[in-house]
């Protein structure tokens, strides 16, 4: 499974965190693999129709960009704050906390 | 001579003469009322019935539900949590700089209350207005402290609030940059007037104090310097061009309106200082005046809003303000005629 993911918008435009980034979910520990395996099935990326919401963007409000290849499917979402799903909201903090990782941050 | 011809002067002279004393006098106290209200407005003394605040601070209490736990309402004294006390006394300081400066009721004229809450999410790096509200997180700790701690972060939230309440500009391309540099030009006003500064003693910095001590950079963004506010390892460097000759093409940020702001931002802070003085005086009264202007479209480009600036800065003021404000746009690389 890969996950490209990009972080948009926010009160500021900081070109190092805006960087999309590719997770390459087979290549980290197993116990990472397991856990992303687990959001996403939870956010239900592949199993709920995350209905597209045409509101205009709220000002400073970030929109994270999830893109997920699992082989025989794939699906990418645009998700913008406040974000009221859960689940997503964890798949997400989880994205950026390897996003972070993959970009040297400490 | 009038008082002569009054003492010594016929009949019909001395009534005429008193005349147009009286209504000389009567013209003279009316002129005199005008402008002892008009100072006192100024002053920020006028503050009847139709210019209250009202503010509500709410505490999401780190959950991403709002707008939270009520905390502090209008008129309630100080709490122990830091951030609240921030939001409810930013909120009060924009509110008095539009109230005081262009007689505005709050964001829509009309006396909106003022709602915002603090402690949203957990570890949460960024404010937002929600159409509705402003909305604040502690900041991670990390690369960021909490984001009340910027005077002029609190008043660019609520300026988006005027925005949508008036020009409307759509959050996209250079209508969407507009929008943004309006909310740092009066979000940078704001902080100006509270201290009251001249326009070239203000730092013309937005979100300082914002970064923690292990970020190099001194705020989100420079209107005096755009490009120059950060240079870290992590967040990467300040990517805002000071003119159209920088202007970014991206489909990223709305169309880089976090970018591009950086060009009408540095038009303003020019404006400001050729105009000199307090730069909410004539510069923020010309930006302001545009903002209402029937004619500025939400699609409005960034040489259409100039244009609109120049003739208001003609209309509201004179020459020599209409050429320093056409100086200002013509130096970033906006043509206004």
């Amino acid at each position: 499974m890969r996950i490209d993911f990009r972080m948009d918008g926010g009160i500021a435009a900081f070109p190092g965190l805006a960087k999309p980034v590719s997770i390459d979910c087979e290549a980290l520990p197993p116990a990472d693999t397991a856990r992303l395996r687990t959001l996403v099935q939870r956010a239900g990326i592949f199993s709920k129709s995350h209905g597209k919401k045409s509101a205009p963007p709220a000002p400073d409000a970030r929109a994270y960009t999830i893109a997920v290849d699992d082989g025989g499917q794939c699906r990418t979402l645009t998700v913008t704050e406040p974000i009221t799903d859960d689940a997503l909201r964890d798949l997400i903090a989880e994205l950026r906390a390897h996003a972070d990782a993959l970009r040297g941050r400490r | 001579m009038l008082r002569r011809i009054a003492a010594r002067g016929t009949a019909p002279q001395r009534d005429a003469a008193l005349e147009t004393l009286a209504t000389d006098q009567t013209m003279r106290l009316v002129r005199a009322t005008h402008e002892l209200l008009e100072a006192r407005s100024q002053r920020g003394l006028l503050s009847g019935p139709t210019a209250a605040k009202q503010r509500t601070v709410y505490d999401a209490q780190n959950t991403e539900t709002l707008p939270g736990l009520s905390v502090r309402a209008e008129g309630a004294p100080p709490l122990a949590d830091a951030e609240a006390n921030e939001a409810y006394d930013g909120l009060g300081a924009t509110f008095d700089f539009f109230a005081g400066v262009y007689d505005r009721n709050s964001i829509d004229d009309e006396g909106l209350h003022l709602d915002a809450t603090v402690h949203y999410g957990r570890r949460y790096d960024n404010a937002f207005w929600n159409g509705q509200q402003m909305v604040f997180g502690d900041g991670d700790g990390d690369l960021f402290n909490r984001f009340t701690v910027s005077l002029d972060v609190i008043a660019h939230e609520l300026t988006h609030g005027v925005t949508g309440d008036e020009a409307g500009l759509v959050y996209l391309g250079q209508a969407g940059a507009l929008n943004e540099s309006i909310s740092d030009v009066f979000g940078s006003l704001v902080k100006q007037y509270a201290r009251g500064e001249a326009a070239d003693k203000a730092d013309w910095l937005i979100g300082a104090g914002l970064f923690t001590s292990t970020v190099n950079g001194v705020a989100l963004r420079s209107l005096k310097a755009p490009g120059t506010a950060y240079d870290d390892p992590v967040l990467g460097r300040d990517p805002q061009p000071a003119a159209m000759s920088g202007y970014v093409k991206t489909s990223t940020d709305n169309g880089g309106v976090h970018t591009n702001s950086g060009i009408p931002n540095h038009a303003f802070y020019l404006a400001a200082i050729a105009l000199g003085g307090h730069a909410w005086e004539k510069a923020g009264r010309v930006w302001y005046e545009t903002l209402r202007d029937k004619r500025l479209k939400p699609t409005a480009t960034f040489a259409q809003f100039a244009r609109y600036t120049v003739a208001n800065a003609a209309h509201f003021f004179g020459k020599v303000e209409r050429q320093a404000v056409a100086g200002a746009w013509s130096a970033v690389g906006v043509k206004t005629g």
